[in-house]
């Protein structure tokens, strides 16, 4: 890639301290289907390059999507601009970039069959398959399969001497079935979320299996009773329904841009303030939260950052302890951290990286537990599967979720299904009172494929995962 | 028309062997400054392109986008989608393109904010900044230019074009325990005041200063054009024809009914200068003044073509939110209730309950406590668990309308019985 060079040397000569140039080509299939109707069967392609021009403590970012060499150089010069415009003002504010060597290196997600080799006709052949299904089922009135297959080809280089090529890809399907019944309305939905895999992953998955399934159960809620009001219960949350709330309540607090205050004006803050590291009860002892961007079919496994930073594994919480956060280059510096952990992605070309949440799971309880032993093990409590309603206030500390599917626990079964069930938490109160984690055979990952932040606003991808846990003494209860 | 537009229109038309086509092209450019904490942590700046070609062989369709337009990438694209459609099953909900339509005369975009240049902005952030630290504060936001060009042709005939620029600037003041937020969204920068917005910043700030803890419960509350226009954007969206039609909604079998309440109306319109009005969709439904609720009786809901076919009624969007408003002043609100809370903005509303039209969400940047007929002090900020059709049966005042964003033109209302049902800690 020969224009890696040329921004990178021009970039030199125009005086940046650091500069970084991002050639990233994104491919989105995506095929989507409701009640057999293809709503939208389409193939998107971005392909540009971004530069980043860092000098007397401050970033200016330029990208266009034209390939040639004066407007590679064109770019370069209207970062190198824009950055002298930001230091004007960044005089008592510098930024400073934590130190980092150069790499040459390639990263290829593994991937056994591409999506790409599989016909078009098989794939809405086995959409609608699965949306027949659903909708054999009389009462279910809607069914929807969406699906999506994403692909990043990126070459970064930087001033550091950093020639990086990687090319990494994802895929997504979800499936919801809506039921209507005496004048209420409930979905049910199969999502994993994305995972950075192949179509192999498809085919495991026996979606036809998993329609009946989800079928039925939208059915069982909409006739289910609605829980009541609101009292203190125990809750069961299932590895997906986990995954949510992990990513809301722990991912968002512990990246440190917004632990900063770098996101105030938009995302939010954080409640989990560098004086806290190494001494705040965030959980309980048995809450251990890692950062890993070396996870096996992460979708932020990516071999590199956009800071050119490897992909690295860190306790975030450590035995229920605030431990370290997420971290960039340029926030790192900010609480005297000398490494990033390398959390530093952008979406698209023309998006300046910022501050996101790694691959970032729960560990699994360290004693044998199953599910089904910490159901008969609770007296009275709410089992949740899957994900619903999620809304949490801007310093990450007050939160409410739904779910999918819901079962009332009596005398350690499951008792009857309930639906409209919603519970209220908030941090450190949530997190501590976690008293059981089912063991690591129970560990399931969940990919989010949509974590919006930042402006302009970007959408990450990040994998999540967890093994069934229980919660004490929790606010559950019914929407009005 | 734009020259580049018309070049990409030619090719597709010379080049497109599908039997019927759609043909969407935007071109951006953006400046964006964001700052935080007092010093600028994002600067970015760019051009954006999108093209996107609908295609059909019968009812087999099939889209591809590109963001070149160099022949090679065209003559992708072209290939691409006809390969989708060619491939794909038929689609038993497929409508041919729209064809050539009159078109409202709108005006979106302002000389203005086209002519604003880089340097300028970057004194407006460091204006800010000065600012805040003369207050002893931190302040975050940002300050962005757009400047959009967008068309839509049809192989049948539909040929329209637009542009619109936008000119924001927001900014969150914070000091000690003191958070709060002031935005200005407008097409034009002319309208803009850096003095006005900071002295209203400070207002905001100064009237935060006494907290009191406060538990949530139900209570009238003002809520300010921000709080009112976010609630709005998500019960619009639900307010969907075919969605209601088939059971998934709040408002299925309420068409033509009083279901929300009498001092509530919700129109769209090309009349007001200020919003955001554009002339057609990615369908080629043409915007037209259009009440969708008159005094609390629901008269239209948003309607795509194919349903809109399927129900013989006419295709329409909801493209941006009027809402008529009052008199009342926030002063006279006040006296209108023994107490209450005045709300700013809210913020990570999600649904609840689709079906009973139920939303969650938080307050934001600042709550005021009032009782008898004035503010006593500020309060944490509470989350609501609250059907905002519902909220508008419970109107008590309407205040005069203000633009909290580009396509909202609202007043600030006093509602009854708000439902709050958790606190935060700050």
């Amino acid at each position: 890639m020969k224009y890696l060079d040329l921004a990178m040397n021009a970039a030199e000569r125009l005086g940046a301290e650091y500069a970084d140039i991002r050639v990233q080509k994104t491919t989105d299939e995506v095929i989507y289907l409701q009640n057999l109707s293809l709503k939208n069967t389409s193939n998107e392609v971005l392909y540009g390059y971004g530069i980043r021009f860092f000098r007397d403590g401050a970033w200016g970012f330029a990208h266009s999507n034209v390939f040639s060499d004066e407007a590679v150089l064109k770019t370069v010069s209207r970062a190198s601009e824009i950055a002298a415009l930001s230091a004007s003002v960044n005089k008592d504010k510098k930024l400073r970039l934590a130190p980092e060597r150069s790499y040459i290196a390639k990263y290829e997600t593994p991937v056994k069959i591409d999506p790409r080799d599989v016909p078009m006709k098989e794939k809405v052949e086995l959409m609608l398959e699965v949306n027949r299904t659903m909708l054999a089922f009389e009462g279910v009135k809607r069914a929807m399969f969406y699906l999506v297959m994403h692909r990043d080809e990126k070459f970064f280089g930087s001033t550091l001497g950093t020639r990086l090529e990687l090319n990494t890809q994802w895929i997504t399907p979800m499936i919801t079935a809506t039921a209507v019944y005496e004048g209420d309305s409930q979905s049910r939905s199969f999502n994993e979320g994305g995972k950075a895999t192949g179509w192999e992953w498809i085919e495991s998955l026996n979606l036809t299996e998993k329609a009946k399934q989800i079928a039925e159960e939208a059915l069982i809620k909409v006739k289910a009773e609605p829980l009541g009001p609101e009292a203190r219960r125990t809750l069961i949350l299932d590895p997906v329904h986990l995954g949510l709330t992990m990513h809301e309540s722990v991912g968002h607090a512990t990246e440190l841009d917004r632990v900063l205050g770098w996101e105030a004006d938009y995302a939010g803050i954080s409640f989990a303030t560098p004086e806290k590291l190494k001494n705040y009860r965030y959980g309980s002892e048995i809450v251990n939260f890692v950062g890993d961007n070396t996870l096996n079919e992460g979708l932020a496994t990516l071999g590199f950052d956009d800071d050119g930073v490897p992909g690295q594994k860190w306790h975030i919480i450590k035995d229920g302890i605030l431990n370290e956060y997420g971290s960039t280059r340029d926030t790192a510096m900010e609480i005297g951290l000398e490494y990033s952990r390398g959390c530093n992605r952008a979406t698209y070309y023309s998006d300046q990286p910022i501050n996101r949440i790694p691959n970032l799971y729960l560990l699994p309880g360290t004693r044998e537990l199953s599910p089904a032993e910490l159901i008969a093990d609770t007296e009275d409590g709410i089992y949740i599967q899957g994900q619903g309603s999620f809304s949490i206030d801007q310093h990450r500390v007050n939160f409410q979720f739904g779910g999918d599917f819901f079962w009332e626990i009596k005398n350690g079964k499951l008792f009857r299904p309930v639906k409209k069930v919603i519970y209220k938490s908030c941090n450190p109160e949530f997190w501590n009172s976690c008293d059981a984690i089912c063991d690591e055979r129970y560990w399931r990952p969940f990919g989010v494929i949509n974590c919006g932040k930042g402006q302009p606003s970007q959408s990450a991808r990040m994998t999540h995962g967890a093994a069934t846990a229980r919660f004490r003494n929790i606010r559950v209860g019914g929407s009005q | 028309m734009n020259k580049q537009f018309e070049q990409i229109e030619k090719y597709i038309r010379s080049h497109c062997q599908a039997d019927d086509y759609s043909l969407s092209i935007s071109a951006s450019d953006n400046h964006q400054t964001r700052f935080a904490q007092n010093g600028i942590t994002q600067h970015i700046a760019g051009p954006r392109l999108d093209i996107t070609l609908e295609v059909a062989f019968g009812q087999r369709t099939g889209s591809c986008s590109v963001n070149q337009d160099d022949e090679a990438t065209l003559a992708y694209l072209v290939k691409t989608a006809e390969d989708i459609a060619r491939l794909n099953r038929p689609d038993p909900e497929y409508l041919p393109s729209t064809g050539a339509q009159t078109l409202p005369d709108v005006n979106n975009s302002d000389p203005s904010t086209r002519e604003l240049e880089p340097a300028e902005m970057v004194e407006i952030v460091q204006q800010a900044i000065d600012k805040a630290k003369a207050y002893g504060a931190t302040v975050s936001g940002m300050t962005e230019k757009h400047v959009y060009e967008y068309c839509l042709f049809t192989k049948n005939g539909f040929a329209g074009s637009d542009s619109l620029t936008q000119f924001g600037h927001s900014m969150t003041l914070k000091k000690e325990n003191v958070e709060t937020k002031v935005s200005h969204e407008a097409k034009d920068f002319a309208s803009f005041s850096l003095e006005q917005e900071f002295g209203r910043l400070l207002s905001q700030a100064e009237s935060l200063l006494t907290m009191k803890d406060f538990d949530a419960c139900k209570i009238p509350v003002i809520l300010r054009p921000g709080a009112i226009g976010e609630l709005l954007l998500y019960m619009g969206w639900m307010m969907n024809r075919r969605q209601s039609d088939e059971g998934f909604t709040p408002y299925t079998g309420q068409l033509g009914q009083p279901f929300f309440g009498e001092k509530f109306s919700l129109r769209s319109t090309l009349k007001e200068p200020r919003l955001y009005a554009r002339p057609f969709d990615h369908e080629g439904i043409v915007s037209r003044e259009i009440s969708w609720v008159e005094n609390g009786i629901l008269q239209n809901m948003p309607t795509n073509r194919h349903w809109a076919k399927e129900k013989n009624a006419q295709p329409q969007m909801l493209f941006n939110y009027f809402v008529p408003g009052g008199e009342a002043s926030e002063e006279e609100m006040m006296k209108l209730v023994p107490r209450g809370l005045i709300i700013n903005r809210f913020w990570y509303i999600r649904t609840v309950d689709a079906k009973a039209g139920e939303f969650t969400g938080m307050t934001r940047d600042g709550v005021l406590y009032f009782e008898d007929g004035k503010v006593k002090n500020a309060v944490n900020n509470l989350r609501f668990n609250e059907i905002p059709h519902d909220a508008t049966r419970r109107i008590l005042a309407l205040g005069k309308q203000e633009l909290p964003f580009l396509y909202a033109y609202i007043p600030t209302m006093l509602i009854d019985n708000f439902n709050f049902v958790d606190k935060t800690t700050f």
